[in-house]
């Protein structure tokens, strides 16, 4: 299978290099990126338990050194991403993976756009939660940000100069047993521009999970101070997010979000999340706390992120707290640090 | 009688303020035509940062599509911001980052990053956006060739929320009314930058080729703005469509 994705891959580069020789419209680019995870075992929770017991029951936690190189090309209607990754455990196990992340026909006629294939479409107006993220349904607040892995649809969008609807078919082909993120479904969303606000509107209806509509809207207030908030009911659950952003002169600044997630676990459904952050020349500090009032429990992450023309080095490390019972202490890990180094070309 | 006198004082009063206003404005239209030479414009613009020892710092490449009715769209083409845009809609910010799906709606204050904010490349011109008072003839410059010629001095401020700077004090030539420097203030009345603007032709200019920003208030670094290229463009509308540009189309 890795053979096949990277040959097809392959093919479709050279196809887009030789569309290039005759016209010169194809634009190729891409990144690699070295990085290091490494993970401290939790002393609690059922994982170091069943460990403490007999140990090696279970696989500890451990540190994974990864090098992963993205390859981008687009041209004469056609858009792709492919991702290659080495990853070596401290272990000593090693694996090699590659996989296509977007690869999709795009085709324009007048205000109408049209595309087929798999293709990343995000959408809602949060940061740490999105209510409204219909599509992708994506992983969010994860530890290093890396390119998406789109999903199969099918998508008609229609662009005036404030107006936008978009109709999409995902997962098209796939069984009607398919859930979550795979489930076949049918979604459109409608963007208004007003002024200082962005309105959204949203309805789903999967193929076994039922339908839901959602709204959003992103409003700047003032100068400095940004608000947005979603929700989303029908198909059996409920959600709702309202946020901020207040950024200050000298570029601190500090976003503020509480959200109720009613498919998550009972512990986990109220949430308050605060990141603080500060962009001076090219070097971005940065705290964030997630905070679950219901059992206490919290994740705090410090990072420190340094932007050159083509390099990118961030580094962070992230720890699980709060009383023994909390969920989030019940997990396999209780600290990670990372490195990572990026290199666009 | 006295009533009377109060009252023709005041509406004379009213009414020089009112011509000079007008006055300020039609100097600054005249102004703008040195960096906006057309409604609809696509210009190719290259930023060069200097530290203040004079080592180079980076160097950055834009193009801007700069529309009527205060509408610019910034496509970053340098291989550090590559794929970004900035799109302003009058009073009205978004940031689309190559990697992400969604526009994000920014504030006024997350505009202003960098050496030349977003702001410096986007906007050019000031009509719109300012209204100001006649200072009175100055020397264009303290020092060098400038100081001897003379300059119309204006104090603008903000007509609008959003702008980058909320005062300028702005020398322009007192015959052909070409920009010659500005004293730029943020919200605070603190004053941010000092700006020089270059022209084509001293003796003779047609056009701003070059706007050369100098830091007052953190790292004392120098941004020269240099306006590569311009020609007469208006773009379609929906590429002044926030969620049109997230799906990063060919925009040539």
């Amino acid at each position: 299978m890795h053979r096949i994705i990277v040959g097809a891959a392959a093919l479709l580069f050279a196809a887009l290099g030789w569309a290039q020789t005759e016209t010169g419209a194809t634009q190729f680019g891409g990144q690699a990126r070295l990085q290091w995870i490494g993970q401290q075992a939790s002393g609690s929770g059922p994982l170091a338990q069943a460990n403490a017991l007999q140990g090696g029951i279970v696989d500890l936690p451990v540190g994974t050194a990864l090098l992963e190189t993205e390859l981008r090309a687009s041209g004469h209607g056609l858009s792709s991403v492919l991702t290659l990754q080495q990853q070596r455990s401290d272990g000593g196990a090693s694996q090699s993976r590659a996989w296509v992340n977007e690869l999709y026909a795009a085709h324009g006629a007048g205000a109408w756009q049209f595309s087929a294939g798999k293709k990343i479409v995000a959408w809602d107006v949060g940061y740490g939660f999105r209510p409204n993220d219909m599509i992708q349904q994506e992983q969010r607040r994860t530890l290093l940000s890396s390119t998406l892995e789109g999903r199969p649809l099918l998508m008609a969008e229609h662009f005036d100069a404030s107006t936008a609807w978009s109709w999409v078919w995902v997962n098209p082909t796939a069984s009607n047993d398919a859930s979550g993120a795979a489930e076949p479904a049918l979604a459109l969303r409608l963007y208004q521009r007003d002024g200082a606000v962005d309105w959204h509107g949203f309805a789903r209806i999967g193929a076994h999970s039922g339908a839901s509509v959602g709204a959003a809207a992103s409003w700047v207030a003032s100068d400095a101070l940004e608000l947005h908030g979603s929700l989303r009911t029908g198909a059996g659950l409920q959600k709702l997010l309202l946020g901020g952003t207040w950024t200050d002169q000298n570029q601190l600044s500090l976003l503020t979000e509480a959200w109720w997630d009613g498919s998550a676990i009972s512990m986990l459904r109220r949430n308050l999340y605060l990141r603080l952050s500060w962009q001076h020349d090219a070097w971005q500090p940065a705290l964030d706390m997630l905070y679950t009032p219901a059992d206490q429990g919290r994740i705090l992450t410090a990072s420190l992120t340094w932007q050159g023309d083509r390099v990118q080095v961030q580094g962070g490390l992230r720890s699980y707290g709060g009383p023994a019972n909390a969920v989030l202490m019940q997990l396999p890990v209780s600290a990670m640090a990372y490195i990572a180094g990026t290199w666009t070309f | 009688m006295k009533t009377f006198r109060f009252t023709l004082a005041a509406a004379t009063a009213l009414i020089a303020l009112a011509a000079q206003a007008q006055d300020v404005a039609a100097l600054l239209k005249a102004t703008d035509k040195y960096r906006m030479s057309a409604d609809n414009l696509q210009v190719e613009t290259q930023i060069n940062v200097v530290n203040a020892d004079g080592t180079p710092d980076k160097e950055r490449r834009y193009k801007v599509f700069a529309q009527a009715k205060r509408q610019s769209l910034v496509l970053m083409q340098s291989p550090a911001e590559a794929g970004q845009k900035v799109l302003m809609l009058g009073d009205d910010f978004w940031l689309l980052m190559p990697n992400s799906q969604r526009p994000l709606r920014i504030t006024p204050m997350q505009k202003l990053l960098g050496d030349a904010s977003t702001g410096d490349v986007a906007t050019m011109s000031w009509a719109e956006d300012y209204t100001g008072k006649l200072v009175g003839e100055e020397p264009c410059d303290d020092s060098g060739a400038a100081a001897k010629q003379t300059c119309v001095h204006l104090s603008l401020s903000a007509s609008r929320k959003g702008v980058t700077y909320q005062r300028i004090e702005l020398w322009i030539g007192k015959s052909r009314n070409e920009p010659v420097r500005a004293d730029l203030y943020v919200l605070s009345d603190k004053l941010a930058k000092q700006a020089r603007f270059v022209m084509d032709k001293p003796s003779a200019p047609t056009m701003v080729t070059e706007m050369v920003l100098s830091d007052q208030v953190s790292n004392h670094k120098t941004t020269h703005v240099r306006y590569l290229s311009r020609k007469e463009r208006q773009v379609p509308p929906e590429w002044l469509n926030p969620m049109f540009l997230v799906r990063n189309p060919p925009l040539e």
